[in-house]
């Protein structure tokens, strides 16, 4: 399949942070919505306040979609630079509009331009602005009103996204109503959508994978968050706090991550249920405590937002690339659970069930998510539906019998009996210096080997419970593809692509949400039968690859490995496809 | 102060055996902390807390070798972080007496910082700070409060930065509740700890502490001669935060203890959340589905 034969519509803005560009993309991305459309939303921004370039674009299908297209149809411009950088991903026959009372193209540019027949089409949205009383902000609702008109959506859906989100500005409001009509009457062009509509998509929401977590985690009774603000996991500190009156989580932006780490272990110790969430250079702050958590056997939750490392790296980009730091954080020897959340739907889960393995197996339980899942804009319906909640504590049956218990018995599994600070039970010592079954220090030989054991028992337990990874797709295809995280929607919107355009090459999907320790069993199974195993990470190392050979020998020959801070784009593996079967 | 006071060993609801540990102390011979553990059971059941409504934490050091030889629910966690992990569990449930120990090692070093915002957030929980004015459990290192010129462990000439004075730096970040005492004095220690315990907000109570084996400049003798207790003085008022800065400054010829600083207006962080004003449960007993919450809060969504 070619990829001038994918079925979708790309709109994209382009301006510099601080020209609205977001509001704009989220205002069009609404109205779109609320009409019926079928959409995903991607967000580009440097890590900078005023000025670089940024991006917002939407895609639309007739399906439910999930990732985003390298190239557009449309590109909105209101800065020089954005026009250049984007210029070259406008798909042949797209439209270019832009707000430059000048652009010079280079030979090279006009030839693209030529080449790909792009019209380019020039509004002086700021005169036109001004004359309704507006300024340089309101320049975009003329590019608003314009754009409606080109690609044939009721100017009235717009308006009514608008008018909600100023209703507070009412005078501002009259003159934002203004420069949409004079937008609209522009007639510039016109690229009518040709999806389908569907009906009673304008209860669906358009909210970002950061807000999954949120939710999720809320509706699980998590009563207290305590984090440092570090993109991307920022926006779950700051939309937990702004919900707080609801909800009434007790919400803390701690003074730094170490912090932030061990106040939620001291309230997940104490019998509350409390998480943090940070991103990879947080993270490395808070794995004493990921230590700690593993020796006294405390449940504790971490959210991992991944961006590209090392250092501060790229900020406001995305990546795959802490799964071994998620795998390894900090020292000794200890079971711990890595998740990864691979969209909307997970990430609601998957937080869920963060909070019930930790408990059940009384440990650290990483959640990994990556920039695009945190910031994506997915189109969804429905919340899904909530795990059942269990503490798994020993005084949930109102036991009241003291005599020989001990909170860190060795016992057959390697889960001890728990119970909370507070209850009348025997008082025991979280101890994070070696100890006995009751807590207490113990330097002795036997008792160090008896009691690594019963923790370390701990992890054939987890395998067991979880779940074998998800084989999207039929059993005998041309590719197997094998991942995790944020490749999953993407490699599965090509399936829906293939199919739908009836292409006779056929791929499927193994995708891992349970992540450590690694399930292998229907790994194998389907190894035995692939055609063409592939491994497709967001990383440079392939991290998911190198757990797969160190569990089971097996090696992949064939990988497809991003790492450029972008995410895989639909035509990222279309071209792979075909560049490897054509060849 | 002075008069013994018989609820330290029986009180309504708890007596002192309840506290007991059989598990035998590790400290060297004269070390302070046996005066510290005493006075903190002391002060447990002279406020009538019973062991399964209390919970200590411990920092890593010699300080924390006491984990195991007390009752109560104890935490032994990790270096400089007693703070956090202690005010963490306090503000789970608020019904439960927190006290958090750790050294000068620790505090000025490590957790310098959650020293810090502790004393702003004003957590609710009582921190016993160890001044031995060195590292004691990896062999007498100099910390921030070891006075210059004396040869330490790894600092043969003495040490190259200046000296801390914890209980002026704590005063000056404006503590809701500040106390020295000393660890040869159980009886002041004893009533400071239990002041501290029954104060709202952040108690800090630094113990100037003997270290027989690795503090051979300011000992047991040392501070003896030089300690008095401002309950003595006719004039101090322990609400005047510059009073108490004042006092405080003299670590070497007349050293103040005492409670030295209370603000009677201290409001403790959990009473500072507009949003759990009206909360009369802990958020221990609040784990339960908030699915009514999730989809309210999903449906305002566009
Ligand atoms: C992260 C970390 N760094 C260093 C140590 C080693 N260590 C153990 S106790 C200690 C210092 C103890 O001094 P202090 O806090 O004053 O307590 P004391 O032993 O004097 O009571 C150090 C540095 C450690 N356990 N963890």
């Amino acid at each position: 399949m070619n990829p001038s034969e994918i079925k979708r519509f790309s709109i994209k803005f382009g301006g510099e942070s601080g020209q609205g560009i977001n509001s704009l993309g989220e205002i069009l991305a609404k109205a779109l919505k609320n009409s019926g459309y079928k959409i995903f939303g991607y967000r580009e921004y440097p890590s900078l306040i005023r000025g670089g370039y940024a991006s917002y674009q939407i895609d639309i299908a007739n399906d439910s979609i999930n990732s985003s297209s390298q190239f557009c149809d449309i590109l909105v411009c209101s800065s020089r630079r954005s026009v250049y950088q984007y210029l070259r991903d406008l798909r042949p026959h797209g439209l270019l509009i832009h707000t430059l009372t000048a652009v010079s193209f280079k030979p090279e540019e006009q030839e693209f331009i030529k080449l790909n027949n792009i019209r380019v089409k020039y509004i002086d949205a700021l005169t036109l602005a001004k004359e309704q009383g507006g300024n340089a902000l309101m320049s975009n609702m003329i590019l608003l009103g314009a754009l409606s008109e080109i690609v044939g959506l009721d100017l009235a859906a717009v308006e009514h996204i608008v008018s909600e989100q100023f209703a507070d500005k009412p005078k501002l409001l009259e003159i934002d109503l203004k420069c949409l009509k004079v937008g609209h009457e522009l007639n510039i062009a016109d690229y009518p959508l040709t999806y389908i509509k569907h009906e009673g998509w304008h209860e669906s929401k358009i909210i970002t994978g950061n807000h999954a977590i949120a939710l999720g985690a809320i509706s699980a009774g998590a009563r207290a968050y305590y984090s440092y603000p570090m993109t991307p996991a920022s926006s779950i500190l700051t939309y937990l706090a702004e919900t707080s009156h609801e909800s009434g989580m007790l919400v803390k932006q701690a003074e730094d991550e170490i912090t932030a780490a061990q106040m939620t272990l001291g309230s997940m110790h104490m019998g509350t249920r409390a998480f943090t969430g940070t991103s990879g250079g947080g993270f490395d702050l808070m794995t004493e405590t990921i230590s700690l958590a593993g020796i006294i056997e405390t449940p504790i939750v971490l959210v991992l937002a991944q961006r590209p490392g090392p250092a501060t790296g790229l900020p406001t980009w995305t990546s795959a690339g802490d799964l071994n730091l998620a795998i390894h954080a900090g020292h000794g020897e200890f079971p711990r659970i890595v998740l990864s959340a691979s969209d909307f739907e997970s990430a609601y889960s998957l937080i869920q069930h963060a909070f019930d393995l930790a408990e059940k197996f009384q440990t650290a339980v990483v959640l990994l998510t990556e920039k695009q899942i945190a910031e994506g804009l997915y189109n969804v319906k429905d919340l899904p539906q909530d795990l059942e909640i269990n503490r798994y504590l020993l005084t949930d049956n109102g036991q009241t019998e003291k005599a020989g218990l001990r909170r860190y018995e060795f016992t057959e599994d390697g889960i001890s009996p728990r119970w909370l600070p507070g209850s009348d039970l025997p008082q025991y010592n979280a101890n994070g210096d070696e100890h006995d079954e009751i807590g207490d220090v113990n330097e002795e030989a036997l008792n160090a080997k008896l009691i690594a054991k019963k923790r370390m028992k701990k992890i054939e337990l987890i395998k067991q419970t979880f779940p074998e990874p998800i084989l999207y797709g039929d059993n005998d295809v041309d590719i197997t593809f094998v991942g995790w995280g944020s490749v999953k929607p993407v490699v599965n919107d090509i399936r829906n692509l293939l199919s739908q355009n009836n292409s006779d090459l056929k791929i499927n999907y193994l995708h891992y949400d349970y992540l450590f320790p690694l399930k292998t069993e229907k790994l194998l199974e389907i190894l035995k039968t692939a055609e063409r195993p592939v491994l497709i990470e967001n990383n440079y190392l392939g991290q998911l690859g190198h757990l797969i050979t160190a569990e089971t020998g097996f090696k992949f020959n064939e990988k497809l490995l991003k790492y450029d801070g972008r995410p895989f784009f639909i035509e990222d593996i279309l071209n792979f496809i075909n560049s490897s079967t054509n060849g | 102060m002075g008069s013994l006071c018989n609820t330290y060993f029986e009180n309504e609801n708890v007596s002192l055996k309840d506290y007991y540990s059989e598990n035998i102390y590790t400290w060297c011979t004269n070390c302070g902390n046996y005066g510290i553990a005493a006075a903190t059971k002391r002060a447990l059941v002279a406020e009538n807390i019973v062991p399964k409504d209390t919970f200590m934490c411990f920092d890593i050091g010699c300080n924390g070798n006491g984990s195991d030889k007390i009752g109560g629910y104890r935490l032994h966690g990790l270096h400089g972080r007693v703070i956090p992990v202690a005010t963490g569990a306090a503000l789970a449930n608020r019904k439960m007496t927190v006290i958090a120990s750790g050294g000068d090692g620790a505090t000025l070093s490590e957790g310098i910082g959650h020293l810090v915002h502790a004393i702003r957030s004003n957590y609710n929980i009582t921190f016993l700070m160890h001044n031995n004015c060195n590292y004691g459990l990896t062999t007498g290192q100099a910390s921030a409060s070891t006075r210059p010129g004396i040869p330490m462990n790894s600092s043969p000439d003495g040490t190259t930065a200046d000296t801390m004075n914890f209980m002026n730096f704590v005063l000056s970040l404006g503590a809701s509740f500040a106390a020295r005492t000393f660890s040869g004095n159980v009886d002041q220690m004893t009533e400071v700890i239990r002041a501290g315990i029954r104060h709202i907000g952040f108690s800090v109570v630094e113990i100037l502490q003997n270290c027989p084996t690795y503090n051979k400049d300011t000992t047991h003798e040392w501070y003896q001669n030089r300690v008095y207790d401002t309950i003595e003085l006719n004039d101090f008022d322990n609400t005047n935060l510059d009073s108490a800065l004042n006092i405080s400054k003299d670590m070497s010829e007349r050293i103040a203890t005492g409670i030295l600083y209370v603000n009677p207006n201290s409001v403790p962080f959990d009473q500072r959340l507009e949003n759990r004003k009206g909360y009369t449960t802990e958020l221990v007993d609040e784990v339960k589905s908030y699915n009514n919450v999730s989809q309210e809060l999903f449906s305002r969504f566009v």
